[in-house]
């Protein structure tokens, strides 16, 4: 009897210290944001990922990138040549990366990069895809990256209309797609016209293509929206080049460009 | 499965308790893929809700021992995405819920455990639960809008939960026989 009754207080025992101890574990786990898991995650699908260069399909997406990048250096060009204490950015190598993995649940857009720390990334890099700027690395293991994409609803970042230099923010909408708020009440935009970062944006290099307006709303209240169609192709991503992006550098170029005398980027 | 009672009490704890541990980590690691017939408008299933529901379903689970392994899978899959909001409080919800479900309406145990279309149906409602906690979890963080929140919650609770319910069996089954066997194994 006694025994019996010693040998179900020691159970119980064992299974609290046992709950106790996954539980602990776990928190573990969270709190280092899964490196071990990410790591044995890279391990597995390493069989699986794409292999190849993605050269082509590199090459493919740059053209079609410079192609929308034009117009818009055509206008900075002009406006820069006014300007007097204009930093040029130079333009450094990025390193390429296959998707080995997406969104680890159903609210969250996020995707995985078979390169992390080991290959130079860091966290704040930014990731561009095939067409354009795709999202920013969030946390890095030895070799993953976990990257939020442009098209979760809290990423948002600061972006212009190329033609008309009309400037506002950006909220991605899941998927596809992201709706633009200006700042001015009449904005000159039009369906068609072609988005990129603008240097009001802190997380994001100034000047890379993001997609498209597909649709205009000039009667919105508190300001007028615009829908964007993203240019990269978030849904059937498979390779991303990751290019470092410096905030501090990136802010001090801001701050001289705003403390310039001629400010000639157009914000009424 | 004939070689298990053949083995000693410690041996076939070890087994069960790796055997364990090892869906727990194929689950997590299954989460960030995306197979084909696994997918629906970007969603797959939800892996770590399914075998929650399985370990509470098993008779004699209490609560807390169901609520605890609710708040590690939650962790686990914290820090496979964004820590804030965390997954833990949906997955606490939804063990609790199946216990208390199992307990409240003393539903045939027998017909539970053998029947693929109970198991199906109590992971679909624990689907849309789990997602409908997350989205309140949104709302009160604030940084998604009410109407942003409501759209992404029908698509994401309507796939993730025919999802669920459909791969549930292929997680539930064979746990189920595992904790099933050894559990009549230690009785004897």
């Amino acid at each position: 009897m006694l025994k019996n009754t010693f040998r179900r207080w020691w159970d119980l025992r064992l299974q609290i210290a046992l709950l106790g101890l996954a539980v602990t574990a776990a928190w573990g786990v969270r709190q280092t944001q899964g490196t071990a898991m990410f790591e044995a995650y890279n391990w597995v699908t390493r069989p699986f990922h794409a292999n190849g260069s993605g050269q082509e399909q590199l090459i493919l997406a740059r053209t079609q990138e410079l192609q929308a990048q034009v117009s818009e250096l055509e206008i900075q060009n002009q406006k820069l040549k006014e300007l007097l204490g204009y930093v040029s950015a130079k333009k450094t190598k990025g390193v390429v990366a296959p998707i080995i993995g997406r969104s680890a649940d159903h609210w969250w857009q996020q995707v995985t990069l078979g390169r992390g720390s080991n290959d130079g990334i860091k966290t704040d890099f930014t990731v561009m895809g095939p067409g354009g700027l795709v999202g920013r690395v969030v946390s890095v293991t030895p070799n993953t990256s976990l990257v939020l994409l442009i098209s979760d609803p809290t990423s948002q970042l600061g972006v212009g209309i190329t033609r008309t230099r009309h400037m506002g923010f950006m909220r991605g909408k899941g998927k596809n797609q992201a709706v633009m708020e200006f700042f001015d009440n009449v904005p000159n935009v039009k369906p068609g016209d072609v988005v990129s970062t603008s240097s009001f944006s802190q997380l994001f290099p100034a000047g890379l293509s993001v997609g498209k307006v597909v649709s205009v709303d000039l009667n919105k209240t508190p300001a007028p929206e615009a829908v964007i169609e993203f240019s990269a192709p978030m849904n059937s991503l498979e390779w991303a080049v990751v290019y470092p992006h410096n905030k501090q550098a990136e802010q001090k170029a801001y701050e001289a460009q705003t403390s310039a005398p001629e400010r000639g980027v157009g914000k009424k | 499965m004939k070689a298990l009672p053949r083995m000693s009490l410690r041996s076939r704890q070890f087994l069960n308790f790796t055997v364990t541990c090892t869906s727990v980590i194929l689950c997590i690691l299954i989460l960030p893929t995306r197979m084909p017939g696994m997918e629906l408008l970007g969603i797959s299933p939800n892996w770590l809700l399914i075998w929650v529901v399985a370990w509470s379903i098993k008779r004699k689970r209490t609560v807390w021992g169901a609520a605890s392994m609710g708040l590690v899978l939650g962790f686990l899959q914290d820090a496979m995405t964004a820590p804030d909001p965390t997954h833990a409080v949906s997955l606490v919800v939804v063990a609790v819920l199946t216990v208390v479900l199992l307990k409240t309406w003393s539903l045939p145990t027998d017909l539970v455990e053998r029947d693929p279309i109970p198991i199906a149906l109590i992971v679909f409602g624990m689907a849309m639960v789990a997602e409908t906690v997350m989205g309140l979890q949104f709302l009160a963080m604030g940084d998604r809008t009410l109407a942003e929140i409501w759209s992404d919650h029908q698509r994401v609770t309507l796939c993730s939960a025919i999802l669920s319910s459909l791969w549930a069996p292929v997680i539930y089954f064979p746990l189920n026989r595992l904790w099933e066997m050894t559990r009549t194994l230690e009785k004897s």
